[in-house]
């Protein structure tokens, strides 16, 4: 394989990469509400919740992808590619985010939101200073496994026209016709950059190790 | 209970609503003559029709929309997605026709208007360099072999096959190029898919792949599938007419000796396939 | 989009067949992964020392790579290595090395987290070492690792799309070739996302019916 191809292939990592990154944060955010959203005792909230996590955890990813990106136009909408790419990726990891959260915010000792209670915190400073820190300080490890799981589910967003990584592959086999040679190179990125978020991981977790409930 | 059942119903919903979706004022070609620009969308893993060429887009179709494009007065904008995103993106109006060229079937037609035809699209079998055992199609009698999955060519594939005196197994695989990597990887003996595609393959890797002559069945075209509806008629004359002329002044012919090394004899329009 | 119903309805034996293909490769993948999982969690934990870093690496690879491309070089690239399986035989092995990765992983932290303290009580009232696993070890263990199963469970499901690329029947594959041949992609597309959405969600409703009936075995963690 020449070097000429291998380029090709990190030129189109590097979309894999900032597309994944951009999805996770967002993912965060909305998997934030929509886990509090589901513990609500509110139960038309904690309905629309299980609802969202049922729906993007159970339907695959490539037909929400074609759904968002050809329908939502339909509604008068422009969808660019990307941003279909992006709004897929961020609202199905969003749902499985929201699983680990709740683990994480079931988690959270009731003593450290009594106290919040006497020190006069109201609910909305209690969620964002106490809870929610402490569920995503508690969910971090599956937040990494789930960081590599989109970097690899990734893949799919070529199907609303973004090349990625693995379409780079396909289609530059499509035209070489060698296929074994540019999935080896292909799988050997997708285990540098995984390696790398793992290793970081694992780094930052140490780091805060130290404030543990 | 309910909430999901509505949730169901509205992904179903969602779908029809993309049926009335391109109710504007003015029709298709009108918008495009007015953005100055042609909406084409195909995929990049077919070659020489679309390929990936160190790092370009390029094959037959990039050429021929470039006449088209001069025809028309508009520059041509490339939508690039997988084979299983494109008729979708054409239904939902992401782009204003097809540039991955289709097998022109009676059933395609009932659901999609093609244009001209721009390549024959008769099956011809491909296999391993140097298997003597393969000398003409009859030869797969008994054997096992293998075409992308849904294509027409697999159709008559498996058509001619039943006419062999040993009846030969046919895989199915997802896309052309996994076919292709089966037989590099020898599970089975020959590949049956379009003859002008086989020939690139077999140009590309001349170490591995031969072609099996003559090619095969009945006779079929490539043509480039748009809608049928009225907001489309006038966009789909006006390519059909560009495209009679580049075939009548011959840089149709030049176009397929570039990329397929021959011409090819394609009638104007195919009304009734005899697929 | 048209919406063609008649294409489903006469599709559907076909259809069945593929689901059951599914059904048959996910059942059958997901034990063999979790078994896999089982040993190479213990093999990691209990086994000789040089088994350490094989194991290691071999997780590790599983697990930095997307399935699709292990199979591809699996079913497509084994032949040039003299290891050349049929589909059925190539997606199920394909299957279960690759969940038994993600298994191993939730086993170890399963085997982490009982706390010492119970098998050493279990010990001080006379129980044997068949028994202290039987009944204390794998009952939390279970409990502790049931909810990261069940969502190992349905990843696994959707990753079952994914043998279509090496030819196995399966839902994937037949209802977008049905899809591709009548050109009626919404169709497929929606009728896909039913199979795969009533299948996790069945799945999803098992994990936490067995969860409910284990949660006697549930202790505080924080």
């Amino acid at each position: 394989m020449s070097w000429k191809l291998f380029e090709l292939l990190i030129q189109a990592a590097f979309y894999t990469v900032l597309i994944s990154a951009v999805s996770i944060i967002l993912g965060l955010a909305i998997g934030m509400v929509v886990s509090a959203a589901t513990l609500s005792r509110n139960r038309a909230w904690s309905l629309a919740g299980r609802t969202f996590v049922s729906f993007f955890r159970g339907a695959p990813l490539l037909v929400q992808l074609l759904l968002i990106y050809n329908l939502v136009p339909a509604l008068g909408l422009d969808v660019p590619s990307i941003v279909a790419a992006v709004t897929g990726l961020s609202l199905c990891t969003a749902a499985y985010q929201a699983e680990n959260l709740r683990g994480g915010f079931q988690s959270v000792p009731g003593g450290l939101l009594e106290a919040a209670d006497m020190a006069g915190l109201n609910p909305r400073q209690q969620f964002w200073r106490i809870r929610a820190p402490i569920a995503v300080r508690l969910a971090f490890p599956s937040l990494v496994n789930e960081a590599i799981m989109i970097l690899k589910a990734s893949s799919l967003v070529s199907v609303v026209g973004i090349v990625e990584l693995t379409r780079m592959a396909q289609d530059l086999a499509a035209s070489t016709y060698r296929p074994i040679e540019l999935f080896a190179a292909a799988g050997l990125l997708y285990l540098i950059i995984n390696w790398l978020v793992a290793s970081g991981g694992a780094l930052f977790e140490r780091s805060f190790r130290w404030g543990r409930p | 209970m309910q909430k999901r059942f509505f949730l169901k119903a509205l992904v179903g919903a969602a779908f029809l609503v993309g049926a009335t979706a391109g109710a504007y004022a003015q029709d298709a070609l009108a918008r495009v003559k007015a953005a100055g620009s042609l909406k084409v969308g195909t995929e990049t893993a077919f070659a020489p029709f679309d390929f990936i060429d160190a790092g370009t887009h390029s094959g037959l179709n990039v050429d021929l929309y470039g006449e088209i494009g001069k025809e028309l007065g508009v520059e041509i904008e490339w939508v690039l997605l997988p084979w299983e995103g494109v008729l979708p993106g054409l239904e939902a109006g992401k782009f204003d026709i097809v540039g991955g060229p289709a097998t022109i079937t009676k059933e395609r037609m009932e659901r999609y208007r093609f244009t001209p035809p721009i390549a024959e699209a008769t099956v011809a079998l491909l296999k391993r360099k140097g298997d003597d055992t393969i000398t003409k199609p009859e030869d797969i009698a008994g054997k096992v072999v293998g075409g992308g999955k849904a294509s027409a060519q697999l159709a008559q594939l498996k058509a001619f096959t039943e006419t062999l005196p040993g009846k030969a197994e046919v895989r199915e695989y997802p896309g052309n190029n996994e076919a292709y990597a089966d037989l590099a990887a020898g599970r089975i003996v020959a590949v049956g898919n379009s003859l002008p595609n086989i020939a690139f393959v077999a140009k590309q890797r001349s170490d591995t792949f031969e072609v099996v002559q003559p090619p095969f069945g009945t006779k079929s075209y490539f043509g480039y599938p748009g809608l049928k509806d009225d907001d489309h008629k006038s966009l789909m004359d006006a390519i059909e007419a560009a495209m009679l002329k580049i075939k009548s002044d011959g840089r149709l012919a030049k176009l397929q000796e570039k990329w397929f090394g021959a011409s090819f004899e394609t009638p104007d329009l195919v009304n009734d396939p005899a697929l | 989009m048209n919406f063609d119903t008649d294409l489903i309805a006469r599709s559907l034996p076909e259809i069945f067949g593929a689901f059951g293909i599914t059904l048959l490769m996910w059942f059958a993948g997901a034990i063999g992964a979790a078994l896999l999982g089982f040993f190479v969690a213990v093999g990691r934990r209990y086994g000789r020392s040089w088994l350490a870093v094989p194991l290691w690496a071999l997780v590790e690879i599983i697990r930095g790579t997307p399935f699709l491309i292990q199979l591809f070089l699996l079913y497509y690239g084994g032949p040039f290595v003299g290891l050349s399986l049929d589909p059925i035989t190539a997606g199920l092995l394909g299957l279960t090395v690759y969940g038994a990765a993600y298994f191993s992983e939730i086993f170890r932290g399963g085997f982490e987290a009982v706390p010492a303290g119970h098998i050493e009580a279990a010990e001080c009232v006379g129980l044997t070492r068949t028994q202290i696993v039987r009944r204390i070890l794998m009952p939390e263990m279970t409990m502790l690792v049931l909810p990261a199963s069940v969502n190992m469970a349905i990843v696994l499901l959707k990753e079952t799309a994914v043998l279509s690329i090496i030819t196995v029947p399966e839902l994937t594959l037949v209802i977008s070739a049905i899809g591709s041949q009548q050109y009626a992609f919404a169709e497929s597309l929606f009728l896909l996302a039913l199979f795969y959405w009533g299948l996790v969600e069945l799945a999803g409703r098992l994990g936490r019916f067995t969860e409910n009936r284990l949660s006697k075995y549930r202790f505080a963690t924080a």
